[in-house]
Formats: C-alpha cells, sequence, structure tokens
C-alpha cells in the first residue's frame, strides 16, 4: 500500500473521513479466469481443427467476394459506362461505398488508438478484431477510388496518383482533397498495419512456442518469424509498450485527419447540402458510429460461436452500445444543425437541398438513414435491451445500413439537385455497381474469417493484465 | 483501502470558514466596483453600445467557464471517471454561479426593451439601420427569413431555457454529490449518472443555441454549422484553466497539499492538450471550409476580422490559441507538475477572452461598415464587465465552498480512494 503511505506522510485532515460508497467496478475478465484459461481459451480457437461452420461461411464469403471480382473485370474490360452514373451524379456507389468502408475502416484503429491513450481497459477485448476489421475495411475502401477511373492502371502508376517526375511537367492537383485523400488513406493504412502488428508480437510468440512444443514446426517457424525473437524480457516490454503507446499516439490524429479529408471532399465544393462547416467532426463521430456498429456485428456472432462471454462481457456491450449511443446522437446533432443552418442561412439553393433530402425524390433514403443513424441508437438507453444480445446485434445492423444510406443521401441527393434545375437527374445503380459493391462484404468476410483462424482474436497479455491477478494492488496480491 | 489515513486524527474538515469569507467578500467587493465601472460607462463613454457589447463579453466568458465546468461534470459521471473525483468537487462549487450569470445576463435581455431594442443585437430593432443604405432590418430580406427564430420573445425565452438548464442540471448535480458526503449511499452516484446521460445532450443543445443567439446573431447575415462546436471547445479549455487556478489555490493554502499527485495534474494537463488540439481542428476546419469556398456571403465574417488590427488579434489567436499551449504541453514536465500548468494556464484563460472579444465585438462598426479597431474600442469596459461578473462569479464559488457544507472532496464517493491513489 505504498499510495496509502504516501498520503500518511503529509495527509490533510480530511483524509480521515475517506469512507467510500460501495459501487464496484465492473470485471473485464468474468469468472475470475486465470491466466492460462485465457491463453488455452484464445489460442485453443486457431490450434483447433477448422470448423465445420468456418468452411460454410468462409465458401459463402468467398463466393460473394467473387462478385467484386467479376464486376471489376467486367468493368476493366468494359469502361465505367457499365455503373449507373450519368449527368449530373457523377459520383455515386463509388464514393458512396469508399467513404463507408473507410468509415469503418477509420473506427477500428479510433477504437484502439484512443480508447488506449485514455487507458480505458475495457479496450482489451475488442481491440485486435477492431484493428482487424480496419485493415479489411480499407483494403474494401480502397477498390473504388482505384476502380473508378475505369483503366486502373491511372490509378496505380506513379504519376497519377502518387507524384512522379515526368517529361511533361504534369503534376496531380495538390490543391484537391482527393490528392489529399490518397496521401492520407496510404499514410493511414500503413500505421494501422503497424499498429496491429506491434500489438500482434508478444501473442504470435505465444503461438510460436504453443506449436513448436506441439511439434508443429512449420507453423512454429511461421509465427516465429513474424514474431521477430520475442521473448518477453523486461526490456521487450518495455520497449514494445513504448512503441505502442507512440503509435497510439500517431494514430490518433491520422484517423482524425483522414475522415477529415474526406469530408473535405465534399465540403471544400459549393454543391449545396456539401459545404457545411460542421463536416469534419461530424464525419469523424459518424465514423466512429459506424466502427462500433461494425464491432459489435462482428463479435457478437464471434462471443457466441467461442463462447467468449467471460471475455467479452455485458460490461462490454453496454460500453460498446453507450459509445453507440453517443456517437448517433453527435451525428443526430449535425443532421439537426446542417438543417437548421441551411434554414437560417437563408441560402435558397441550400434550403432546397434539404427540404429535398427530407421530401423530395430520395425521401425514402433520407428517413432510412435517420431512422437507422439516429433513433435505432436511441434504443440502447434501455438497459434490457442491452441486455438482449441478439436484439442488439440486428440493431448494429441497422446502424451499419444508416451509415452507407449516409453517404448515398449526403452524394447522390445533392448530385441530383444541384443548381440547374435542366441537369436534374435520378441515380439507379446498375447491377454490375449492386454486385460490386455486395461482393466487397465477401472480401471484407474472408479476410476476417482469415484472421481469425490464424491470429489471436484478443490480446492475451492486454486481457490478463485486467484481471485482478494482473493488478498488482488487487487484494489477491495486496499481501505479497 | 477504504480509509486511506486512518491513523490520521480526525479533525474538524471545514475549510477556513472567516479566510474563505474574507476572500469571498473581496471578489464580491471587486465584482461590485467592476459592475458599477459598467454602469458608469453607460453614461460617461459616449458610445452604449460599446459598453453594452463589453458586457456581453464579459458575461459571455464566466458563462464558458461554467458551461465548461458543467460539462466536465457530466462528462466525469457518465465515464464513472476515478482519477478526477477529487477535483470535480471545485467544479460543482463553480456551478454555483449560473444562478448570478442568469441575474447578472438580465440587463443584457432588457436592452429589448430599451430604446430602440438594438443596443446590442441589431435585429432586435426593426428600423435598424442597414449599411449602405441598404434599408433597415425590418426590409431586409435575409432578416425576413429568420425572423422566426430572431425575435425577441424566442431570444428572451431560449435564454430563459438555458440558464433554467444550466440551473437545474447544476443543483441536482450538487444537491446528489453533497448529500453522498452525509449519508454514503450510492443512490446519488446513479442519481448523477441519469443526469449526465440526459445532461450532456441537453447541455449540448444548450450551449450551442446560447452561442448562436448571443455571439453569432450579432452579425446575423452570418452562418456556420460548426458555431456551437467552437463554443464547446472553449467552454472546456476555460473551465480547465480555471481548475488549474483552483487547485494551484487549493494547493498552496494547503488544503489539497497530499490529496493531488503528479498524475492528476498530468490528467489535467493531458485533457487541456487535448483540447488545445480540438479547438485548433475545428477553428481551422471552420475557417479553411469557408476561406477554400470563397462565397462572399459566408467570408465577410472573416473578411472584417482582417480589418485594421482586427487582423494582429487573429494572429494571436492563431498563435496564442493553438501553437504555444501546443508546443509548452508537450513536454511532461510542463503538463504534470502545477507550477508548469499555471502560466500556461494563465494564458488560456486570457487569449480565450481574446478569441471571445474577436467573436464579438467586431460587430462594432463604424459608418463605412468597418469594424471599430480594437485598439480604438475603450476596452477599460471589457476589463470592468469581466473584472464585474467574474467577482460575482468567484464569490458565488467561494460562498458555496464555504457555507454549503460539502467536504472538501466527495469523501464518500465510491471512487475517491481510486482518486486518492490514482497513478499512471
Amino acid at each position: 500500500m505504498s499510495h496509502a503511505a504516501e498520503h500518511t506522510a503529509e495527509a490533510p485532515a480530511i483524509l480521515a473521513e475517506v469512507k467510500p460508497a460501495i459501487v464496484p467496478r465492473a470485471v473485464l475478465v468474468a469468472h475470475g479466469r486465470s491466466f492460462s484459461w485465457i491463453t488455452e481459451k484464445i489460442c485453443g480457437i486457431i490450434e483447433e481443427k477448422t470448423p465445420r461452420w468456418w468452411w460454410i461461411c468462409f465458401a459463402v464469403a468467398g463466393f460473394v467476394a467473387s462478385w467484386t471480382v467479376m464486376g471489376l473485370t467486367y468493368l476493366v474490360a468494359t469502361g465505367v459506362g457499365v455503373w449507373g452514373h450519368h449527368n449530373p451524379i457523377n459520383w455515386a456507389w463509388d464514393i458512396v461505398n469508399f467513404v463507408f468502408w473507410i468509415g469503418i475502416g477509420h473506427a477500428g484503429t479510433l477504437i484502439s488508438a484512443i480508447l488506449c491513450l485514455l487507458r480505458q481497459k475495457w479496450r482489451t477485448s475488442i481491440n485486435r478484431a477492431a484493428e482487424a476489421m480496419t485493415i479489411f475495411a480499407v483494403v474494401c475502401a480502397a477498390i473504388f477510388p482505384v476502380f473508378h477511373v475505369g483503366r486502373i492502371w491511372f490509378a496505380v502508376l506513379p504519376g497519377w496518383l502518387f507524384p512522379f517526375p515526368n517529361g511533361n511537367d504534369i503534376w496531380q492537383n495538390f490543391r484537391s482533397p482527393l490528392e489529399w485523400d490518397v496521401f492520407a488513406v496510404s499514410t493511414y493504412g500503413t500505421v494501422s498495419v503497424l499498429f496491429w502488428y506491434v500489438g500482434l508480437i508478444p501473442d504470435l510468440a505465444i503461438l510460436r512456442d504453443r506449436f513448436y512444443a506441439a511439434g508443429n514446426k512449420f507453423r512454429s517457424s511461421l509465427y516465429g518469424l513474424f514474431a521477430m525473437g520475442w521473448r518477453g524480457s523486461n526490456r521487450h516490454w518495455s520497449n514494445y509498450e513504448m512503441a505502442y503507446m507512440i503509435l497510439a499516439g500517431i494514430s490518433t490524429p491520422l484517423v482524425l485527419s483522414v475522415h477529415t479529408i474526406v469530408s473535405f471532399d465534399f465540403a471544400v465544393s459549393l454543391i449545396p447540402g456539401w459545404h457545411t462547416t460542421i463536416f469534419p467532426p461530424y464525419f469523424v463521430a459518424g465514423a466512429i458510429f459506424s466502427g462500433f456498429g461494425m464491432v459489435l456485428t462482428l463479435m457478437l456472432p464471434l462471443r457466441a460461436v467461442y463462447k467468449l462471454e467471460d471475455l467479452i462481457t455485458q460490461y462490454h456491450i453496454d460500453c460498446m452500445c453507450k459509445i453507440t449511443l453517443a456517437t448517433g446522437t453527435m451525428v443526430g446533432y449535425a443532421y439537426a444543425m446542417e438543417f437548421f443552418i441551411a434554414w437560417y442561412g437563408s441560402n435558397p439553393n441550400e434550403g432546397f437541398a434539404f427540404i429535398n433530402r427530407g421530401f423530395g425524390h430520395y425521401a425514402w433514403a433520407y428517413w432510412i438513414m435517420v431512422t437507422c443513424n439516429v433513433i435505432t441508437p436511441q434504443f440502447f438507453w434501455f438497459k434490457k435491451i442491452r441486455q438482449n444480445t441478439a436484439l442488439v446485434w440486428i440493431l448494429s445492423i441497422f446502424v451499419n445500413v444508416g451509415m452507407w444510406f449516409e453517404r448515398f443521401v449526403i452524394i447522390v441527393t445533392s448530385l441530383a439537385r444541384d443548381f440547374l434545375p435542366s441537369s436534374w437527374g435520378y441515380y439507379s445503380p446498375s447491377i454490375v455497381e449492386i454486385f460490386t459493391f455486395f461482393g466487397t462484404f465477401g472480401v471484407f468476410s474472408v479476410l476476417f474469417l482469415l484472421f481469425i483462424r490464424f491470429l489471436p482474436i484478443m490480446p492475451m497479455a492486454e486481457l490478463k493484465a485486467v484481471t485482478p491477478e494482473g493488478d498488482p494492488h488487487s487484494g489477491a496480491n495486496a499481501h505479497h | 483501502m477504504s480509509a486511506p489515513a486512518a491513523n490520521i486524527p480526525a479533525a474538524n474538515a471545514t475549510h477556513l470558514p472567516a479566510a474563505s469569507a474574507t476572500r469571498a467578500n473581496c471578489a464580491l467587493y471587486a465584482g461590485i466596483a467592476g459592475l458599477a465601472a459598467t454602469v458608469i460607462g453607460l453614461a460617461v463613454s459616449g458610445n452604449v453600445h460599446a459598453v453594452a457589447m463589453s458586457y456581453l463579453v464579459g458575461i459571455s466568458y464566466w458563462t464558458t467557464i461554467a458551461i465548461g465546468m458543467l460539462m466536465l461534470v457530466l462528462i466525469h459521471h457518465i465515464f464513472d471517471a476515478g482519477w478526477s473525483v477529487v477535483i470535480r468537487r471545485q467544479f460543482e462549487h463553480g456551478l454555483a454561479a449560473f444562478k448570478w450569470l442568469f441575474v447578472l445576463f438580465l440587463p443584457l435581455v432588457a436592452t429589448a426593451f430599451i430604446g430602440g431594442g438594438d443596443t446590442v443585437w441589431p435585429w432586435m430593432n426593426p428600423a435598424h439601420e442597414l449599411l449602405h443604405g441598404h434599408g433597415t432590418v425590418a426590409t431586409d430580406i435575409l432578416y425576413q427569413k429568420k425572423g422566426a427564430f430572431l425575435n425577441v420573445p424566442m431570444f428572451v425565452g431560449a435564454t430563459l431555457v438555458f440558464f433554467a438548464v444550466w440551473i437545474w442540471l447544476s443543483a441536482r448535480l450538487r444537491k446528489a454529490s453533497f448529500a453522498q458526503d452525509t449519508d454514503g449511499s450510492a443512490k446519488w452516484t446513479t442519481m448523477n449518472r441519469k443526469t449526465a446521460a440526459f445532461g450532456i445532450p441537453m447541455n449540448a443543445l444548450a450551449l450551442t443555441f446560447a452561442a448562436i443567439f448571443w455571439m453569432k446573431s450579432l452579425e446575423y447575415h452570418w452562418f456556420s454549422t460548426m458555431f456551437g462546436v467552437w463554443y464547446f471547445a472553449n467552454c472546456i479549455r476555460a473551465a480547465l484553466a480555471f481548475g488549474v487556478f483552483i487547485m494551484v489555490w487549493l494547493t498552496a493554502r494547503g488544503d489539497y497539499r497530499g490529496i493531488l499527485n503528479k498524475n492528476h495534474w498530468h490528467c489535467i494537463g493531458t485533457l487541456g492538450h487535448a483540447f488545445v488540439i480540438f479547438w485548433a481542428y475545428v477553428t481551422f476546419s471552420q475557417y479553411f471550409l469557408i476561406w477554400n469556398a470563397n462565397v462572399p456571403e459566408e467570408t465577410f465574417w472573416y473578411n472584417l476580422r482582417e480589418h485594421g488590427d482586427w487582423y494582429y488579434i487573429g494572429m494571436l489567436i492563431l498563435f496564442g490559441h493553438f501553437f504555444v499551449p501546443f508546443l509548452y504541453l508537450l513536454s511532461f514536465r510542463r503538463k504534470s507538475t502545477a507550477s508548469g500548468l499555471l502560466p500556461i494556464s494563465i494564458w488560456i484563460a486570457g487569449i480565450i477572452l481574446v478569441d471571445l472579444c474577436y467573436n464579438i465585438l467586431p460587430a462594432l462598426k463604424d459608418a463605412h461598415g468597418d469594424p471599430l479597431p480594437f485598439f480604438s474600442l475603450n476596452l477599460l469596459w471589457v476589463a470592468a464587465s469581466v473584472i464585474g461578473v467574474g467577482g460575482i462569479c468567484v464569490w458565488a464559488y467561494l460562498r458555496s465552498f464555504a457555507t454549503s457544507g460539502a467536504k472538501l472532496i466527495p469523501v464518500r464517493d465510491p471512487r475517491i480512494t481510486e482518486s486518492l491513489t490514482y497513478h499512471e
């Protein structure tokens, strides 16, 4: 009790009156699970024989992913005309899908890094999967800007998106947020992978040792290669903690900057409904909202299938639901503020854009958005609903749907009704677009299933650190 | 460790009521003197508008601090935070200022009914002449469009609602927290969490629309969806700065010695640093999006503020509100000690006042429509208002501190031990 001793040295009299009310903190690992139980549980997922459900899911996901492959192949072979774009809606599902996936992609690292900086210990059960979700979502997001040019070599060859010296001195438009996206997203993707990978190292070493002990030299070598000689020494842990904290510190402003720049894609323009100053924080709040929605969508089935109730407790679900509620309400604040200022600003074009959103041709999309993003999370006020995991999962799906529609509403409704009534149009996606987009859920699922199968879905060392045994001040250790 | 210092002799934990009462009286006298100077200014300055606007700066400044304290207490409860329990009580005392701020705001409400009604807010007077011969407020198409919102009954009603929300939330939070000192019941913790759950959105809406009505509507042609977020960022920064002043004062006096440790200071410093960045993010985003779009109906607001010496005030805000505290607080040592945090908190508290001046005072214009230069304004009236309203607010804080019967720290809070023993 060294801290008590510190106080007694020069303690004011008021400390004698300290007698806290009893409101225990929620346990983060239920049923007093031991260190070895945690190791066995997490490693067991990887070490067990591949379950049949996994193969079924993998096959279905692979099949769905093939839609994207086929859609993109057809697009490249034929041209962007196979999508439903036409004047004036020259941006549609491509950018909608990009922002949708990049939003989810931001949320994972945001959740992990910000919760780490805020010392929220409950993050340990969800951070690994959230970070994996980030990387896979960024992969899905990247598909759309790369392929929306049709001739993809324009997107990937140096000189088109990335600056490259050339004979004609033709450079990118560095004043365009679309160009900033290239740097922001690629930097973000790199740091996210690093952040995820650094966190994995101690766990990869555990798997290396376990496979070695089990006589599986191949897998031991493979995990050993990526564990980079981790031995768990004090020095290793010290360096690891510092590296992890620095990466969390770098990731946090990166995440904010990336989604801010995504919001700039729209807000720097003059299109009614796009040019509004609240876009940057509104997009960031939306990203956290959609991210927690997707984490719930992914983690609740995992919890059920692998019986992880002791690691993803009701408290974890409560926390995620409450953050979803808070960020959904922030998004609702932004919707309301946009609507209010569109009226208050008295610009007829802005006013029309918002009236059109709510009551025009795309009103159905607007009200789906409002229902899913503002009304749905309000159910999380109720404890009984938060305790019903099936219902929470269904509501999380609504959040995902709502956030896709948010981007659709912002992008398509504004473009479909711009300044010139003579150019107004109505956008409907083509079948190629529909299959390409839904196929990305397959791509995402394939990657996530591989992650579940081959990498530890939770950080074992961090989980152990939040158990009573891992706390040097806990009652169990206080006597030692 | 239910009682971390059980071997310490029990002592009377009330805190030097006589000394506090003296300080409270000093603050009260300073407040009365400041308010009296403001009243004198109205009579002798020859520019009633400038004095009234200065008073708006003064009252906005202290309301900003109080709103920030309220938000920090609400956030503390919603997060079930541990480390901040020992400092929360001082913010709760700070909330005692709201009812006095309401009383002090009434003269501004009264301006709507005195003379033409446009002493502060031009749109309150339909006959108010617009610049360059563009008619009056009543004939202004932009005002006509906004008239359903910008009208005197709406303003008065909304202001009453804002203060009702703040006073009611503060009363609930204080009651539950102080009552827990006596009976140690966990029900008060539950009550405060519930208050926080609905209080945060209520406070967010109240502070947003207060900022729109009181500040943004001074130049009612202008609009920005970010304005409420900008004001929120300033509220938190101001509250943290004044939180540091209180902690330093209580530590120097001896009350908090042995209660606050380096980690508490570090948390306050880190939170302050985060909000420096958040403020910059929000303020930059607003400026950048307006600058980049270059639409006259938005850019005029910034153009006015690039006129004359307001340009330098803008630069001062850019460097002083962001770069100076950002770079200063990068240092672990500076943000984890009282002596390190005090100077930057004084700086931040000062620069927030400048920021409010920057948002409010350029609404005072000359015959050409240019803002009156900052240094041509009699800044004495700003100082008088800040001291006047501030004296009353500090008096309210000290009075609550000395006479509310609440303990120095929430001794029966469920997380008090966690807070007292807080470490990295």
